[in-house]
């Protein structure tokens, strides 16, 4: 199913050039919440090299305008770290893009999905160059009010293993790969 | 904006924050996030797969709690000049947002924690609402506050 073509004109970095943004393609592989085992743990499929036109352009998108978050000259100078501040929630970012088509947390692009809630914890801000790994953990699997419920534990940590921020992730899937097929097939 | 844990009170209220969630808004975050689930980007899809049993697209919840973050972040900094940060942002979401709404962040100071000089923070409670008042998504954000 073919990316409306409106959105090319929000390209912005490099990640996004190269980025599968049709998430209709290789649903097939992707984890199920019927396959899905809780404690099963993996690294995602991508690493995440930290750069200012990354953090630019999630800040832009929440419609910030402090300078310290958008302007990188301005946070060159003023700037606590000497780069820009990253919204809270650029985790998301970088966990869209790690995790990949395939194997443990694929969940997360499924179409179908309903998101109920999130949590956040962040350690320290990314800094431009950091190589972030991000470790997933299938943290819980229920059911309830008949929603079937999927959380994972995504750790991120930089090249010396230093953890950067944790986000444990829950969202409300089509329970079965023929739920996912009605959707992905809509 | 300089702000001290000694001198924030309980019931303190934050600026509000008011952001539209336009259908190029929600595209631009679509890829600002990399999140291209089609519920968010392709109406031909979301009318046809009715994901929220309404055949339209709506806005993120990873965008809607950005929006609630932003409550905290705007009044206090992400990094405060006096050393305040963000501990962690806690969300639920209560209503599709659809395309067209402005949606309105709001947040008080619910709780000050006690932790001793460098480690003290406040817990910050926020509700979001759309055009038509119904709250759509809350938040609790922890964030240090300089002594």
């Amino acid at each position: 199913m073919p990316v409306p073509s409106r959105l090319d004109r929000f390209v912005e970095t490099e990640k996004q050039r190269h980025f599968s943004r049709d998430f209709m393609i290789g649903w097939e592989a992707y984890e199920t919440w019927d396959e899905a085992t809780v404690g099963q743990s993996g690294l995602a499929q991508r690493t995440f090299v930290i750069t200012e036109e990354d953090i630019l352009d999630y800040n832009r998108a929440c419609g910030e305008t402090d300078p310290l978050m958008i302007d990188p000259a301005f946070a060159r100078q003023h700037s606590p770290t000497g780069e820009l501040l990253q919204h809270p929630i650029f985790v998301t970012t970088i966990a869209f893009y790690s995790l990949g088509e395939k194997g443990i947390g694929t969940w997360i692009r499924t179409p179908g999905a309903r998101n109920p809630q999130q949590r956040i914890e962040i350690s320290e801000p990314f800094r431009y160059g950091e190589i972030i790994s991000t470790t997933i953990t299938t943290a819980d699997k229920f059911t309830q009010r008949g929603k079937p419920y999927l959380q994972m534990l995504l750790d991120f940590r930089n090249e010396r293993s230093v953890l950067k921020a944790r986000w444990w992730c829950s969202l409300i899937l089509p329970a079965t790969r023929a739920d996912v097929s009605r959707f992905a097939n809509a | 904006m300089s702000i001290s844990f000694g001198e924030i009170q309980t019931g303190h209220s934050l600026p509000p924050v008011a952001q539209s969630y336009t259908q190029p808004a929600i595209d631009h975050y679509a890829l600002a996030s990399l999140d291209m689930n089609p519920v968010h980007t392709n109406e031909e899809w979301a009318a046809r797969a009715k994901v929220f049993g309404i055949p339209e697209t709506v806005g993120h919840g990873m965008m809607t709690m950005s929006t609630l973050a932003s409550v905290v972040t705007r009044a206090w900094g992400v990094v405060g000049k006096d050393g305040g940060s963000i501990r962690f942002v806690d969300a639920k979401f209560t209503k599709p947002v659809k395309v067209g709404e402005t949606v309105t962040a709001t947040g008080k100071v619910k709780r000050k924690h006690h932790y001793g000089p460098g480690k003290n923070w406040v817990q910050v409670a926020i509700e979001a609402r759309d055009s038509t008042g119904d709250v759509i998504g809350l938040a609790e954000v922890g964030y240090n506050l300089p002594d």
